[in-house]
């Protein structure tokens, strides 16, 4: 790849990096999920390291966090440090972590695997968290459909409870904490950090106008941070380690390891540990052993529906962090891609990605209420071979009265994001599945009350 | 008598009274249920953050959840009815009325639409004679078109009813699932190993996990919808 090497105005490692690169969230140890495996390899040593006398003090910790220059990993990428100070001073109040394990963006699946192999890295990442920022109770609300992690989770959460590294008190310390799973039962929206608190106080899962944020009123109305599970997990290893450190690994805008989520039409799935910022075609080529069935790549999906998709004839020199795919107009999301080869069907595959809009929208606000199911009825007819050209701008015009703050959360402007992207990088096909309609309508002719009419039937 | 004629509602309602399905002896807590609730409850700065753990136990208990289900978890938390309902009616995972003994939810979302999640659900409707969201006639199998449900390395898979995973979904996978299910057995857990690990650690690196499986080249979908 011989593109990549030359590329490090970006902030881009070096290509050899990922290559030497030991894994550190998962590393390869048999049974690490289990809490006496755990702590023979030094689990649960940072927090008593950081619980001791002469530890370090809530603010340090945060501190390090934010040296660290760490980023939240749930697809919105806010540094999680900074998130941490918008905490107010401890006060009258019991103040919340929310853990985020909702993830239910499509296409993502890597923080199942932190909760499937290293949960305890998770349970100490939440005290950490819990530590620095005051937290009385951590709940994690994992999403319903991962029944069987959370039963599993439960499991080692009560050793850890047995073993005094939460609840009262933790190790000795005058530090308590309480940690609550919380199940879910199958909504998107509730990945939306404010939708996530109405859910976790026994509400429909409705967004919330913020201000106020979270940390001013969050669960119950107390002060809330929200984080995701990989985020957490990371926060060990920034103490350990320290923040300058840690900031040195993977790409500069987002430093550290980064669990790659990897499906689609690769010859080896799968989720892997690997710096930030490792080249795309490394990635796909060595990573994953190149393309299933050695077609030519298509489209190219970095992280979750909501992040737009990218065009294969585009990936040359790009690197997964967000300065880089920010050139062609994407971000890393939550760095689950998604590899797509040339006989996939763009327009259907636009058509599913609507769907999925419409399917989860909460129904709070119009634009994307009504948007969403619009957007598919408008996709499916191309789908069907009945569009006609002017639907290729209606979606385009529909797109821009969804977003853009129009709406209590992102949520429509997650929905926006892709389908504008592929009409837009990808019209050749939407335009040619338009011209084999019966009724073929020239571009000429698609303004005016009267072309509708004939058109129509 | 008025000549001011009330319109009648364009759309019909709802039957306001319906026949029930659980007679009030049916819809009680036993001891041990009641324990559960009160420990929950203690959890949550407002007992009401409870309500979604109690719809899940009331829902393994009855199956579905029906009204006066819903009105019980309700009355358990001091909630209204109307408060309960848009809970229990905002989330796809509470069964609002009865499904089959096994509910199967193929995911077509994205990912495994690219890899063949059609396929497989057109496959199982044909196989069980139902379309999706029907349940079949000896009340056995429900099949549901789901969203991502988070295992997209191993598209095309499945859940079975809010439970277990199925990985790597084939026509002949589906054969053997419908029938060790026709006969109650139910597949295990199966934990799916991540690639580094078969390079690293050469396998599984879970002892206490029976089925184990690996990332495989994923298909390419004959149909896309």
């Amino acid at each position: 790849m011989e593109a990549t090497n030359g590329n490090a105005t970006n902030g881009a490692p070096e290509t050899k990096d990922w290559r030497s690169y030991d894994r550190m969230l998962l590393p390869p140890t048999q049974d690490l999920h289990r809490l006496e495996v755990y702590t023979e390899h030094d689990g649960y040593d940072r927090l008593r390291r950081v619980l001791e006398n002469e530890g370090m003090a809530p603010g340090d910790v945060t501190g390090e966090v934010k040296a660290s220059g760490l980023t939240g990993r749930g697809g919105a990428g806010f540094p999680t440090g900074v998130k941490w100070t918008f905490m107010p001073d401890p006060g009258e109040k019991p103040r919340f972590l929310g853990v985020n394990a909702d993830e239910s963006e499509p296409g993502t699946y890597k923080d199942r695997q932190v909760m499937e192999y290293n949960p305890h890295l998770m349970f100490e990442g939440i005290l950490l968290a819990g530590y620095a920022m005051h937290i009385d109770t951590a709940y994690v609300y994992v999403r319903g459909e991962y029944t069987d992690w959370i039963s599993q989770m439960a499991t080692e959460l009560q050793k850890a409870y047995d073993e005094g590294y939460v609840g009262e008190d933790i190790l000795g310390s005058d530090f308590s904490m309480d940690i609550v799973l919380h199940k879910g039962a199958g909504a998107y929206i509730c990945g939306e950090e404010t939708s996530l608190i109405e859910s976790l106080e026994g509400k429909r899962g409705y967004p919330r106008y913020k201000p106020p944020f979270p940390a001013q009123k969050g669960i119950f109305g107390c002060p809330t941070t929200i984080n995701n599970v990989e985020t957490l997990a990371h926060v060990p290893l920034i103490v350990e380690k320290g923040g300058e450190e840690y900031s040195s690994i993977g790409a500069e805008d987002m430093p550290g390891p980064a669990l790659y989520g990897m499906s689609g039409h690769i010859k080896r799935p799968g989720v892997y540990e690997y710096p930030t910022g490792i080249p795309l075609t490394d990635l796909i080529y060595d990573v994953c052993g190149g393309m299933a069935r050695d077609e030519d790549p298509k489209a190219f999906v970095p992280g979750g529906s909501s992040t737009p998709p990218i065009r294969a004839d585009n990936i040359d020199g790009l690197t997964m962090n967000d300065e880089s795919l920010g050139e062609v107009g994407s971000r890393t999301g939550t760095l689950c891609p998604l590899v797509l080869d040339a006989e996939t069907d763009m327009v259907s595959f636009a058509r599913r990605v609507a769907h999925f809009y419409q399917d989860e929208s909460c129904g709070q606000c119009t634009p994307c209420r009504e948007g969403t199911g619009w957007l598919e009825n408008i996709l499916a007819r191309i789908d069907q071979g009945e569009g006609r050209m002017r639907d290729l701008d209606l979606i385009l015009e529909l797109c821009d009265h969804m977003d853009g703050g129009r709406t209590i959360c992102a949520f429509a402007d997650g929905a926006v994001g892709p389908v504008r992207a592929i009409v837009k990088r990808f019209r050749d096909e939407f335009e040619a599945k338009c011209q084999a309609s019966v009724y073929p309508v020239s571009t000429e002719v698609s303004a005016g009350p009267n072309s509708a009419v004939a058109a129509t039937e | 008598m008025s000549t001011f004629g009330i319109q009648q509602p364009i759309v019909e309602l709802p039957d306001q009274d319906p026949e029930r399905d659980f007679s009030d002896e049916e819809l009680v807590w036993t001891e041990e249920e009641q324990e559960q609730i009160e420990a929950w409850e203690e959890q949550y700065a407002d007992e009401q953050g409870a309500i979604m753990k109690v719809l899940w136990l009331a829902q393994e208990k009855f199956g579905y959840l029906p009204p006066e289900v819903i009105k019980l978890c309700g009355e358990t938390l001091d909630m209204s009815f109307s408060q309960t309902y848009g809970v229990a009616t905002f989330y796809h995972q509470y069964f609002k009325e009865e499904k089959g003994s096994y509910v199967l939810d193929v995911c077509t979302c994205f990912t495994c639409q690219v890899c063949g999640g059609y396929d497989i659900l057109h496959y199982l409707e044909e196989k069980l004679d139902v379309h999706a969201g029907e349940t079949t006639d000896d009340g056995m199998f429900t099949v549901q078109e789901a969203e991502c449900l988070g295992s997209c390395g191993s598209a095309p898979m499945m859940e079975i009813t809010n439970g277990v995973y199925v990985h790597q979904l084939t026509p002949e996978k589906i054969d053997d699932l419908i029938e060790s299910l026709r006969a109650g057995e139910v597949p295990e857990f199966t934990s799916v190993t991540l690639p580094q690990d078969e390079d690293e650690m050469d396998g599984n690196r879970r002892t206490d996990v029976e089925n184990t499986t690996t990332y495989e080249t994923q298909p390419r979908a004959e149909h896309m919808e």
